[in-house]
């Protein structure tokens, strides 16, 4: 990763300008982006309790000035390259505004070394008899408050989780992490799951 | 993407649904899922004292590739020993139903069912297994 002062030459006037500046402070051309990680791209340090509205604001901005609208006039290698920024700036908030999205990427960013299998197993029987159970009650729900409640308790349980995984990342608890952000994924898809239910119902 | 006939048939009729009881010392039971797209599925076996599967069921949550997967093991594994139950690989499984490749893990997950009864099973009976052992 690029330290804040380091140099790079500019690639279009090969003046010397600092690593992680978008555009070059002698020409003004528009760099390519660096390979840095979502929260470094916006400008963030690396946490799972972001403010949202910030983090909108960080990427209104980032994206205002990195449109490659605003590069229609500029040369072939400007259109590209503001075109390649835009991209990874898209990538990095879509998974940083999400929280499951952001979850799973602070385990596979921060578990290189401690989870070096990844977190896409399930080791915990617990998580899939949840998941199981959970589905099980949704499939016997046949009327709409029994909907209604099924959607309650899974939005309780979804806040229950993320104020886990924030503690959970807080501590550095990688693995602990890992195993909220699997349940995260079960409750997510239950809510999906929960919605067909209801639309099917009200059809 | 165009699903195979036989996809279709397992997935609008699939065979074995349903569950035994889980403490009987004769039956199986693999739980696996696929967190990444909220799969879960629970495959169960029955064994009789010669060491064949007698009765199989499954509970699938997930597409239908994941339902097919595991219905199609079902119907496969009954009257089989343990050791040709265990030995169906999951290319076998994506064969038969002519899994698109991003279906591919379903099939996997079907082999990790099976896989995980199977052991579950033998460890239930290992266990009964060492005590009769033990009262010898």
């Amino acid at each position: 990763m690029n330290d804040a002062n380091t140099l790079k030459s500019c690639w279009s006037c090969k003046g010397p300008m600092p690593a992680e500046e978008l555009f070059c402070p002698t020409c003004g051309a528009v760099q390519g982006p660096l390979p840095v990680n979502h929260f470094r791209r916006l400008g963030i340090a690396v946490s799972f309790d972001l403010d949202v509205p910030a983090l909108d604001r960080l990427y209104f901005d980032l994206q205002r000035r990195l449109h490659p609208d605003r590069f229609a006039t500029r040369a072939p290698k400007e259109k590209a390259l503001s075109q390649q920024q835009a991209t990874a700036l898209n990538d990095a908030y879509e998974t940083l505004k999400d929280p499951l999205k952001r979850a799973d990427y602070m385990v596979h960013i921060l578990g290189v070394e401690v989870l070096p299998e990844g977190c896409t197993l399930v080791k915990d029987q617990k998580i899939l008899i949840e998941a199981m159970e959970m589905r099980e009650k949704l499939a016997a729900a046949d009327t709409m408050e029994q909907l209604n409640v099924i959607q309650r308790e899974t939005k309780a349980e979804i806040q229950d989780v993320l104020s886990a995984l924030s503690l959970a990342f807080q501590g550095h608890d990688i693995p602990g992490a890992c195993e909220l952000t699997t349940r995260l994924k079960y409750l997510d898809k239950m809510m999906g799951e929960v919605r067909h239910a209801r639309a099917r119902m009200l059809a | 993407m165009a699903y195979s006939k036989e996809l279709i048939d397992h997935y609008e009729n699939p065979r074995n649904v349903g569950a035994m009881d889980d403490a009987s010392g004769d039956v199986g039971t693999g739980l696996v899922g696929a967190p990444a797209c909220g799969d879960v599925m629970k495959l169960q076996i029955k064994v009789s004292p010669e060491g064949i599967i007698e009765d199989a069921k499954f509970k699938t949550f997930g597409c239908g590739s994941a339902i097919a997967s595991s219905s199609l093991v079902t119907e496969w594994v009954k009257g089989k020993t343990l050791d040709e139950a265990g030995a169906i690989k999951n290319t076998d499984i994506a064969e038969e139903l002519a899994l698109p490749p991003v279906k591919i893990h379903c099939s996997v997950l079907a082999e990790d069912a099976i896989k995980a009864a199977i052991q579950d099973y033998k460890s239930k009976s290992g266990a009964k297994d060492d005590n009769q052992d033990a009262a010898e």
